[in-house]
């Protein structure tokens, strides 16, 4: 069932055009990455699929309903940061819950809930903790289980890790992986990473100067890029990187053996 | 969608009314016929040199005495920083016509000090002393906060560069510094050209302009001559205000990495007595208070009395005391929520409107007091706010609302944009947003707002010397009675009833403030 449809979608910011006709759905429960780097708009794309931003054109549905113009609260949908946007007045738990119990008018219930969330995410030893005092990685996943706790039933990632560290990063991919085959929520992950993009996702949309360039499986775009621009961008980017872990472990050349 | 427009309108509403309507209204009202015989008359003539000689001698002395003191507060290794900041604004704290008043005890034809030496300062001696000890503490503060946004690294980099003490010193601090320097000189001539308490008490018949208006209005009720002549006080106040909002600022207001202080010992040791002088003038001047208030000060009885604290309480000054601290607590509060909301729209919700009530809230900034009491006097004369509190305590708001907006505006635009998305996203409204998420990341700033709108409030005399009346009269105003009067006690008394109260009040918020500041410095979380 397509949860997720975004058609002919075109923003014209004083005169250029940001995003051009921008046309994809996304299953329910489908992990979807929207690859570019910085300046490609997707950006963009994500305040407009989320409602902070209008498109110039085009339309959005979900679940078949038309919410191109829906206020944000309505649109059932959940949103995750770079650099996190924890309320930093309040605690771990008080992030969580904070929401949450003005939705259900109930505090105990609302505790029980991001009790539950913050397990989840492994931060249950931490929830007295102040935002201040938790590390980059600690930090996301109080992030997480703050937009898991209202249930939405798509939730987006704008380029999460990026400020975090390698370790941490690999740490946080898997778990977010748990999450989402635990949960089976729908989401949309933004990010200029072509690794972290590849690695996590059912599909991959790649964009370049607001143009969908390819969206496919991983296995598609790294095998059969479309265009010069995902080559260079996604199947040459990671054959380099291979290479050059190849030179430190001194294996085979995986690009050499492809020729 | 709809509550964020309903607020532009809401603050575009109040700025129409209480800053664009009277301003209109006094212009409409002048009898343009007579502009020509007043800028040709020798009286005008004569104030508007006096008062540009004053104002140029005094602002060059001010700015050479707070860069030399922003300069040893944060280049040498001079001790006790952060209390010897606190007393070098001391004298923000009290009206400008006291600094007159101080110099009258000192200076004056029977001062403590003259009655020894045989000469006075009264006149324009007497004013360009006057405004230098009310206005360097501004232009300290405002270079001080420039050093704070120089980069460390850029000295290291000229290090290796080779540049010498001199280039470095024009290529790096004066290029970092440019724009606060040059910020200051408009602030404090503005100050200065517009002032007219220091000349009132010191002036003698060194006529300035601000007095000449005051005079023409007072004395003669001529409000279109009055307004006449604010037109030329409004002069480098607007030009000012073009500088401050075109020209480019190329720090990225972040506090930058400290710099690392390597002073020697002999620029120290001269460095560290100059400040002590510069205190030592400031507690003089208290000081005069302190004794003019207790001694009998007759010809000849120049002993210890109570006699002029008799004489305030008798003259009912707790009602002055009460009229000064509700219009002051008033200002403070409603000053402080107009203010920050006009901020967190033009800072955190933007839009068309956004732009333009950013210029209308720092306009106020380029109208002098005593041209927007005047104004209001004009506009509001026939309306039912007109001789109560509510006039006095809105004249006070605009009047001093471009400073604390200036801060909330800054403090909301580092506030992490992605809260209110984040609250968009949960379904949490606007306002409730704003009271549990972005007010407890201000609160160092709110509270700052709060002590600025006080202090000022307390201070002033220009905005409310057209529009209060004896039931309605505050403090400061008492300072210019009795000074006419030659009572120095009974005026050094009310100056130091108002020093006591910003003292409190700013002790308050500076203790609170730096308890959460330190707290803040391990979390950086409160601004």
């Amino acid at each position: 069932m397509v949860k997720l449809r975004v058609k002919n979608l075109t923003k014209v910011y004083n005169g250029k055009k940001v995003l051009d006709n921008i046309t994809f759905s996304v299953e329910d429960g489908e992990f979807l990455s929207i690859l570019g780097s910085s300046g490609c708009g997707k950006t963009t794309l994500l305040r407009i699929i989320i409602g902070i931003e209008s498109p110039t054109e085009g339309k959005i549905t979900k679940n078949r309903k038309i919410i191109t113009n829906e206020d944000p609260a309505r649109r059932g949908m959940g949103i995750v940061f770079q650099d996190y946007a924890l309320f930093p007045n309040m605690t771990v738990l008080g992030n969580v819950m904070y929401a949450l119990n003005i939705k259900l008018k109930n505090k105990e219930k609302a505790k029980e809930e991001s009790l539950k969330m913050l397990e989840m995410v492994n931060m249950k030893a931490h929830i007295k903790k102040y935002p201040h005092e938790l590390s980059g990685g600690q930090k996301q996943r109080v992030a997480i289980a703050r937009t898991l706790a209202l249930e939405p039933d798509i939730i987006l990632f704008d380029e999460p890790m990026s400020a975090l560290d390698a370790d941490n990063r690999l740490a946080l991919r898997k778990e977010i992986k748990n999450i989402q085959e635990k949960l089976k929520t729908t989401m949309i992950y933004i990010t200029h990473d072509q690794e972290e993009a590849l690695s996590l996702s059912d599909r991959v949309m790649i964009l370049n100067e607001g143009k969908i360039q390819q969206i496919d499986t991983p296995v598609e775009v790294f095998n059969n890029p479309k265009n010069e621009f995902v080559k260079n961008f996604v199947t040459n980017h990671l054959l380099e990187k291979v290479e050059s872990i190849n030179k430190c472990t001194g294996e085979i050349d995986y690009n050499e053996e492809k020729k | 969608m709809k509550k964020r427009s309903k607020l532009n309108i809401l603050i575009l509403l109040f700025l129409a009314i209480s800053v664009f309507y009277p301003l209109i209204e006094m212009l409409i009202r002048v009898q343009w016929s007579d502009f020509g015989s007043l800028i040709t008359s020798n009286a005008f003539k004569e104030s508007f040199v006096n008062s540009l000689l004053v104002a140029t001698i005094a602002t060059s002395i001010s700015i050479l005495i707070s860069y030399v003191l922003a300069y040893t507060l944060n280049r040498t290794n001079i001790k006790h920083r952060a209390i010897l900041k606190v007393f070098l604004t001391l004298p923000m704290l009290i009206p400008s016509i006291s600094h007159g008043l101080g110099l009258i005890n000192l200076f004056g034809a029977n001062g403590i000090i003259s009655k020894w030496l045989g000469f006075n300062i009264i006149g324009m001696n007497g004013i360009i002393i006057g405004s230098i000890l009310y206005s360097f503490p501004v232009a300290f503060l405002m270079l001080d906060d420039g050093f704070n946004y120089i980069d460390n690294n850029m000295y290291d980099s000229a290090k290796v560069l080779g540049l010498n003490k001199w280039q470095t010193f024009r290529q790096v601090t004066l290029c970092y510094l440019k724009k606060p320097i040059i910020s200051a000189i408009f602030a404090v001539f503005t100050m200065i050209f517009t002032d007219y308490g220091v000349p009132l008490a010191v002036g003698g018949k060194f006529i300035t302009l601000p007095v000449f208006l005051y005079k023409e209005v007072i004395g003669l009720l001529d409000f279109s001559k009055g307004t006449m002549i604010g037109l030329f006080l409004l002069i480098p106040a607007i030009i000012s205000f073009l500088f401050d909002n075109f020209s480019k600022d190329f720090t990225n207001g972040e506090i930058k990495k400290k710099f690392i202080i390597s002073s020697s010992k002999t620029k120290d040791i001269v460095l560290t007595m100059f400040v002590y002088l510069i205190l030592m003038c400031i507690f003089i001047i208290l000081g005069s208070f302190v004794y003019y208030a207790f001694v009998a000060n007759t010809a000849n009885n120049m002993s210890f009395s109570l006699q002029h604290f008799k004489y305030v309480f008798d003259n009912d000054v707790l009602e002055n005391i009460y009229n000064s601290l509700l219009i002051a607590f008033m200002v403070s509060i409603f000053g402080t929520i107009i203010a920050y909301f006009t901020a967190y729209v033009t800072a955190r919700i933007g839009g068309k409107s956004a732009k333009f009530i950013h210029i209308l809230a720092i306009s106020s900034l380029a109208i002098p007091g005593i041209v927007l009491g005047l104004s209001y006097t004009i506009s509001f004369k026939n309306t039912f706010i007109y001789n109560t509190y509510t006039i006095l305590i809105l004249v006070n708001i605009v009047h001093f609302m471009a400073s604390p907006y200036l801060m909330a505006y800054n403090a909301l635009q580092k506030v992490n944009k992605n809260y209110e998305i984040v609250a968009k996203t949960c379904n949490i409204n606007m306002f409730r947003a704003i009271k549990d998420i972005i007010i407890p990341c201000t609160k160092i700033t709110i509270r700052e707002m709060f002590a600025y709108f006080f202090v000022n409030s307390m201070v002033t005399i220009s905005a409310v010397t057209f529009l209060f009346n004896t039931s309605t009269m505050p403090l400061s105003l008492l300072i210019n009675n009795y000074e006419g009067n030659m009572m120095l006690g009974e005026a050094a008394i009310i100056s130091l009833i108002i020093l006591l109260f910003n003292v409190i009040v700013k002790g308050i918020v500076y203790l609170i403030n730096r308890k959460e500041h330190k707290r803040s410095k391990i979390n950086g979380a409160y601004i």
